[in-house]
């Protein structure tokens, strides 16, 4: 049995519960249904074990076994769940990681120092478990015992042993076997596979009159002689599912006559007919049977104990009463769907979609091509069949994207977990608060932003948010606030990191700044400028440095992480009210809306997300623009870049020049440019290394044509108009 | 003709070793992944006997199989339960829901094969 | 494909003689109510039943007990029940307990056609 690909399943499935048991460990203390909570959580411990066990993987068996346990007495509410618990499983779903980890071939690897981990994790879990535990021996096979007849016994009472050398099994199926699905016949070639049916005999005799008869009773009795080197409890075994319903004898080869005696006498079945039967399945001679009644008329005076078979009393015993069932039902409805939502969804491999991806960018480009080429030609058909399938090709690339789209709030769960143990070490009350956790943006962008993010987070709870005492005094609320939100805008995904700590000091950073030597003293820079210091490299203002962020590294790796996804950060603070770090991404990092633009012989593509408006530059503003570097934009001030001059284009201004007017965040500017050309799809193609350092261009795509044209880096071109507008400004001041 | 079986858990993989274990016997094997998806499965097809778990999201293995009793086509299909050695308690409702055999997890698939073939054999 | 429930009405060949009863399908717990009324149904009505189990796909213990069922009924109205045609499901079980030499009844096996 090839078990390869379930023990892939396995290790997946197994994260899932892990991260899935991790988030409801955070939940527990705010949770409004803290049983679905534990619940899951259980569940999370006892699929693990049920699965591991499926693989012999012993280890982690034993393992979750020792979780489940104090778990059952969380749900049975026996054992209150608290903080030091809630640590301790957090810590337990970590060692299973590591135990999953360890997994290779099939077989388990534990080395020493996980299994010393392991062994005082289970000593702490035992102290919820009482003083037998830890003791817990874990059994993969469990086979319950059958009632059965005397076990041989050393001293001989009176009438010898039989001779035969077979088992013989007595059957008394319950009234109900049928009903509950189980068919006599089924166990009857069940033992057919542990030995051989020398002789069997069945008895009808309590089928009632025809009139009376339920045909859904069962009324049959089995006398089996069998033989068979299985052992007793196996033999036993294969009435395991019927034991409760059943009277079920089983007696070994040579047992002696007594038994027989008490095995007749037992039996709510004539003694004269069973005894009969016996004979006829060849358990006992002719002799044997009148020995044994022989001896029962001795003991006639001893009355024959009727026995009620078991499982009537099992099946009164074990009536649900309707009001347990009906609330079950009803938590059922309120228990929102999301595992049937999940049960809906695929894995892929994300290898598959990267291709489809690529693929359907081909697609583009090449669709581009024919639409051009139809619009050379006069055919309006064949423009009209074109024009459709690019509309196709359209819809197509927004599906392909689509699939690569995930949620930012899984991402954003993690830090759960983070907050929770970096608060504990830090000794703040820090409470995370998630906003915006349905935004959705590409997975190779949620892949990369955890990095940065987690810097940001433990930043931010490090420096940002103050001591207990401090905020105390400073007649803030104790527990400190640590925001983390998503949201869509113009194009990008917006991811705030926020907190309400002491906010940055302006002074202490511009301070730190020229001790530094990253400014000089004479500088004079914004608000805005001088918070993004701390995102330049060596800038740390932490007045200590804990081992968690302060080291003077961070901010800068989170900054180049960003940018390396063509994002931007911000930040923004209030000395005292706390700051925020906004990280501003592109949405997709394969396709794109563009808007074509023509310089001199060049194209160009700006996102078409950013594309506010296209002006044209009168006559007038061509001549301001000379003298101002702004333009009066409705009486607003807009600042903007001669393309031209930027990339050093040759040749002079055609005749008529236009703006594109792009955003970026709250800033605009406006792009000169000799020709609007219209909207395209770009399908975003890297940069060679030797383009790397090139300002204002952050890729490159083809186009119909099968031309390059180079994707303007917008940011970085917004940017530098502002700054340069600025310096002109203070030049004329 | 193949004995069909259907295995109702919230793991996919037991479900999936299980499968393969069934279906190596020589079994059919039908998924569910729990009680809800299992009995929107249940469409009337033949079906000989349902292994189930008794801890599943949506709709656990009791409720499923009190549902599971209710339908003519099923009321006498023999039901194998899922259990752990903790979860006794549930028994007692379970078997009042018409399950009556139990195999205790943990398991190896050769485990519950032989579980299997106690109620029917290939 | 679903053949429960599915049984066609035995066949009158001579009134008051003998008739013919085919049993198709299942014979079984899911058929056990219906398969009772239809078994004992022309034991009131005929001197001799002929039964025909060519049709029956399976047989488990409810349908063996409603088999005993009509032999003990027959006998005890002094009428006579045969079983003919046995199926290989039929003769599978009526071997495994033992009973064929109850019934009585000549079982034709029909080679290579057992499931």
């Amino acid at each position: 049995m090839n078990l390869d690909d379930a023990l892939q399943t396995f290790v997946v499935e197994s994260h899932e519960l892990l991260q899935a048991m991790e988030e409801a460990l955070l939940d527990i203390e705010h949770s409004a249904d803290p049983v679905e909570s534990i619940n899951a959580i259980f569940r999370a411990a006892h699929t693990i074990k049920g699965s591991a066990g499926l693989f012999g993987l012993d280890g982690i068996v034993a393992f979750t076994h020792v979780m489940e346990s104090v778990l059952d007495k969380v749900r049975d509410g026996k054992v209150s769940i608290d903080d030091d618990m809630v640590a301790l499983l957090l810590s337990c779903g970590d060692h299973i990681k590591a135990l999953l980890g360890g997994l290779s071939g099939g077989q388990e690897h534990i080395d020493p120092d996980m299994a010393s981990i392991g062994a005082a994790l289970i000593e702490r879990l035992s102290v919820y478990l009482g003083e037998t535990a830890g003791k817990t021996v874990v059994t993969a096979g469990h086979h319950p015992k059958v009632e059965s007849a005397a076990e041989p016994k050393v001293e001989s009472m009176g009438g010898g042993f039989v001779e035969t050398d077979n088992w013989h099994i007595s059957l008394h199926f319950g009234i109900d076997v049928l009903r509950n699905g189980m068919d006599p016949l089924s166990f009857i070639r069940y033992l057919c596979t542990l030995g051989e049916i020398v002789g069997i005999s069945t008895s009808f005799e309590a089928i009632p009159p025809a009139a009376e008869m339920d045909p859904e009773s069962c009324y049959l009795k089995f006398e089996i002689n069998f033989f068979s080197d299985a052992d007793k409890a196996t033999i036993e075994g294969a009435f395991e599912f019927v034991q409760d319903d059943c009277i079920i004898h089983i007696l070994p080869p040579r047992s002696r006559i007594d038994d027989y005696l008490h095995l007749i006498q037992e039996l709510p079945v004539e003694d004269m007919r069973l005894g009969e039967m016996l004979v006829r399945c060849g358990t006992l001679t002719q002799r044997e049977l009148e020995q044994i009644l022989v001896i029962q008329g001795a003991n006639a005076s001893g009355q024959v104990q009727q026995q009620s078979p078991i499982g009537e009393i099992v099946v009164e015993a074990g009536i649900v009463h309707a009001p347990v069932v009906e609330a079950a039902l009803e938590k059922q409805k309120s228990v929102k769907d999301v595992k049937a939502q999940e049960s809906r969804l695929i894995r892929v491999d994300s290898e598959k979609l990267d291709n489809l991806i690529n693929l359907v960018g081909e697609l583009v480009i090449a669709g581009a091509s024919a639409s051009l080429l139809s619009h050379r030609s006069a055919d309006v058909q064949l423009q009209e069949a074109t024009s459709n399938i690019s509309r196709l090709v359209e819809e197509i690339r927004d599906g392909a994207l689509q699939l690569r789209m995930v949620q930012i709030g899984e991402t954003f769960k993690r830090f759960n977990r983070v907050v929770r143990d970096v608060s504990r070490e830090l000794g703040k009350d820090i409470e995370l608060q998630i906003s915006g956790a349905e935004t959705e943006l590409d997975k190779t962008v949620v892949d990369k932003i955890g990095d940065p993010l987690m810097h940001l987070v433990r930043n931010a709870m490090d420096h940002g948010i103050e001591s207990t005492e401090l905020r105390q005094s400073r007649g803030k609320p104790v527990k400190g606030t640590l925001r983390l939100n998503a949201y869509h805008d113009s194009g990008s995904i917006v991811i705030e990191v926020s907190d309400d700590g002491g906010g940055l000091s302006r002074e202490r950073i511009l301070k730190k700044a020229i001790d530094k030597g990253l400014v000089s003293p004479t500088q004079s820079l914004s608000d805005q400028e001088i918070y993004m210091l701390i995102f330049e490299a060596g800038f740390s203002t932490a007045d200590k440095v804990s081992n968690l962020s302060g080291r003077g590294v961070g901010m800068d790796v989170v900054r180049r992480n960003i940018e390396a996804l063509r994002g931007t950060c911000e930040l923004e603070s209030q000395e005292g009210q706390g700051s925020t770090v906004r990280i501003r991404l592109p949405l997709t990092l394969a396709i794109i809306d563009g808007f074509q633009i023509g310089v001199g012989s060049a194209t160009y593509v700006v996102p078409l997300d950013m594309v506010k408006e296209c002006l044209e530059m009168s006559g007038e503003d061509r001549q301001k623009s000379r003298e101002h570097n702004y333009l009066n934009l409705r009486g607003e001030v807009l600042p903007f870049v001669r393309l031209r001059e930027h990339f050093r284009e040759k040749g002079q201004a055609g005749p008529r020049e236009n703006v594109v007017v792009v955003q970026y965040g709250s800033q605009k500017a406006g792009l000169v440019v000799d020709e609007l050309m219209g909207e395209f799809q770009a399908v975003i193609k890297p940069l060679g290394a030797l383009f790397g350092n090139l300002k204002g261009i952050s890729g490159s795509t083809i186009l119909g044509t099968g031309e390059v044209a180079l994707i303007l880096d917008v940011p970085s071109l917004i940017q530098q108009a502002a700054s340069s507008e600025s310096k002109m400004a203070l030049v004329q001041a | 003709m193949a004995k069909t079986i259907m295995i109702v858990d919230d793991s996919a993989t037991l479900r999936q070793v299980v499968s393969i274990a069934l279906r190596n016997a020589g079994y059919d094997v039908i998924e569910g992944c729990d009680g809800k998806d299992a009995l929107a499965k249940l469409t009337g097809q033949k079906v000989h006997l349902v292994i189930s778990d008794v801890n599943m999201p949506n709709m656990d293995g009791i409720t499923f199989v009190t549902q599971l009793k209710k339908l003519p086509a099923y009321k006498f299909t023999p039901v194998i339960m899922l259990t752990t050695e903790a979860g006794e308690d549930k028994k007692a409702s379970g078997q009042a829901a018409g399950a009556k055999a139990w195999v205790v997890k943990p398991f190896k698939p050769e485990q519950m094969l032989n579980a299997v073939s106690k109620l029917i054999l290939p | 494909m679903d053949t429960r429930h599915r049984l066609k009405e035995y066949e009158m060949v001579n009134e008051n003689a003998s008739c013919h009863l085919r049993l198709e399908g299942e014979l079984t717990i899911y058929t056990a109510m219906d398969m009772k009324q239809r078994l004992l149904e022309p034991l009131s009505t005929c001197r001799q039943v002929d039964v025909d189990l060519s049709q029956v796909s399976e047989l488990d213990s409810a349908g063996l007990q409603l088999m005993i069922l009509a032999k003990r009924e027959a006998t005890r109205l002094g009428k006579d029940i045969r079983f003919v045609a046995h199926s290989p499901s039929v003769v599978d079980v009526l071997e495994l307990c033992g009973m064929m030499s109850y019934f009585g009844d000549p079982v034709v096996m029909a080679k290579g056609d057992k499931q």
